[in-house]
């Protein structure tokens, strides 16, 4: 254990400034939209405040993937035709593009490949609800699984310089990547993603998908089924290569998480089959 | 300045020197051929081992070879001067579940080396299996390729 590694993240984690930022607006919108009585036109009037997103926004649904074929002018109309839940997805789209496109060093990620990976996992966690008869959840999926890797833009910087140390650990003690980052540095990517989310002030259910996202067995049990369908999802997409960086593929596909999934076998070849027409229908929202 | 082009996941390109081709891998297959007389590359990113009909053809190993050695023909490669190398195929680390996922890479690496021996071109170079994510780069000039994986570099000379 490094422990100088240790406590400058502890410092980072406890320092709320040091983390990535996002507008307020964005967990505004999603606690928002999270409670049953949810005023629409609330929602619209919020989001029209800040034109950037707006603009953001309605170039997403005439997108191919949002689009129902209607021309879509306004964020009321956005709302009614696409849907709230559709409408909050493309808030988080548009904002977290600027904390996730970047160079992540460490995991040796170039410029755009962790966004496209975000990208990937939410639109194949989105496909799995929807297989799987959980439309309920489909736009939780989606949205946590944009997010999922937040953690790692806070932790390459210290990656970049353990990574021998990491790779080792793996290696000698039989442990996946972010059980060694854990070991090594004291906190793995999921942990720091966690603090990242409070400080945005996401809720519960989305807290859990970042924290739990390598371990689904261990998320809260209400949230057992949204965090191992991003699981599932994300170890397709890092197989197809999908945002794999310098940790490889040295992570587990836990059978918890196909249990709660209830994927068949059948399914999970289905899914990774058609990764490069996700990645194609990526290519018009990112 | 080489030209870079990036070859996604199931897509085949082929490109005449100065350029070169990128691919990035886990349990996908990156094939590279080279044609050492024209300076003419082609790369194909398989993602599974056998076509049952079922979608594209540049998805698959025994049907995206043959396509990609087509297009490189048409450009005026010949067989005797081609050679291919081949990276990727990794597993993920741990899986006590999913026996149809668990295999893909290996059975990518087999699929690509009867594809191409079916075809005649002979595998001059490997970098294949483990755990690792790779990134390839292949140099029209002449032919290397370079791997990049879990922090180290690893080239490839031979055509």
């Amino acid at each position: 254990m490094h422990s100088h590694i240790k406590q400058r993240l502890e410092n980072i984690v406890d320092n709320l400034d040091q983390l990535p930022s996002l507008p307020d607006v964005v967990s505004k919108i999603i606690n928002m939209v999270n409670d049953p009585n949810v005023d629409f036109k609330k929602v619209a009037d919020e989001i029209v405040k800040d034109q950037a997103i707006t603009a953001n926004i309605l170039k997403l649904c005439n997108s191919a993937y949002f689009s129902k074929g209607k021309e879509i002018a306004s964020i009321d109309r956005a709302i009614v035709i696409l849907g709230i839940r559709e409408v909050k997805d493309m808030v988080v789209l548009a904002t977290t593009k600027a904390v996730l496109n970047k160079v992540i060093m460490g995991y040796d990620l170039a410029r755009g490949e962790l966004w496209k990976h975000g990208v990937a996992v939410a639109m194949v966690s989105k496909n799995i609800a929807l297989m799987k008869k959980r439309r309920d959840i489909s736009d939780e999926v989606f949205t946590g699984g944009i997010i999922h890797d937040v953690g790692k833009t806070v932790l390459a910087l210290f990656v970049q310089n353990t990574f021998k140390d990491i790779l080792t650990t793996v290696e000698e003690r039989n442990i996946t990547f972010q059980e060694a980052e854990k070991d090594v540095m004291g906190f793995d990517h999921q942990e720091i993603g966690e603090r990242v989310l409070e400080k945005w002030q996401f809720p519960p259910i989305l807290r859990a998908i970042v924290r739990h996202h390598h371990e689904p067995q261990l998320a809260p049990k209400e949230y057992i089924v949204p965090v191992s369908i991003v699981h599932v999802a994300n170890t397709i997409c890092l197989m197809a290569g999908i945002g794999i960086g310098s940790d490889g593929l040295f992570h587990e596909l836990k059978p918890e998480a196909i249990d709660a999934t209830g994927l068949s076998e059948d399914e999970l070849e289905k899914i990774y089959s058609e990764i490069p027409e996700v990645m194609q229908k990526a290519g018009e929202i990112m | 300045m080489n030209n870079l082009i990036n070859i996604g996941v199931a897509q085949i390109g082929s490109a005449e020197n100065p350029a070169v081709l990128r691919t990035i891998l886990g349990s996908c297959v990156g094939i590279c051929i080279y044609d050492r007389s024209k300076k003419i590359g082609g790369m194909a990113h398989i993602l599974l081992p056998k076509n049952n009909g079922k979608g594209n053809d540049e998805k698959y190993a025994d049907t995206a070879i043959p396509m990609l050695i087509q297009k490189m023909l048409k450009q005026g490669c010949s067989k005797e001067f081609m050679t291919a190398k081949i990276a990727g195929g990794s597993s993920m680390f741990k899986f006590k579940s999913s026996a149809s996922l668990s295999n893909i890479g290996d059975n990518n690496v087999i699929s690509t080396r009867e594809a191409l021996k079916a075809s005649g071109i002979n595998v001059v170079a490997e970098d294949i299996g483990g755990n690792v994510g790779r990134v390839i780069d292949f140099f029209l000039e002449d032919g290397r390729m370079k791997v990049k994986a879990a922090g180290n570099e690893q080239l490839y000379y031979k055509v």
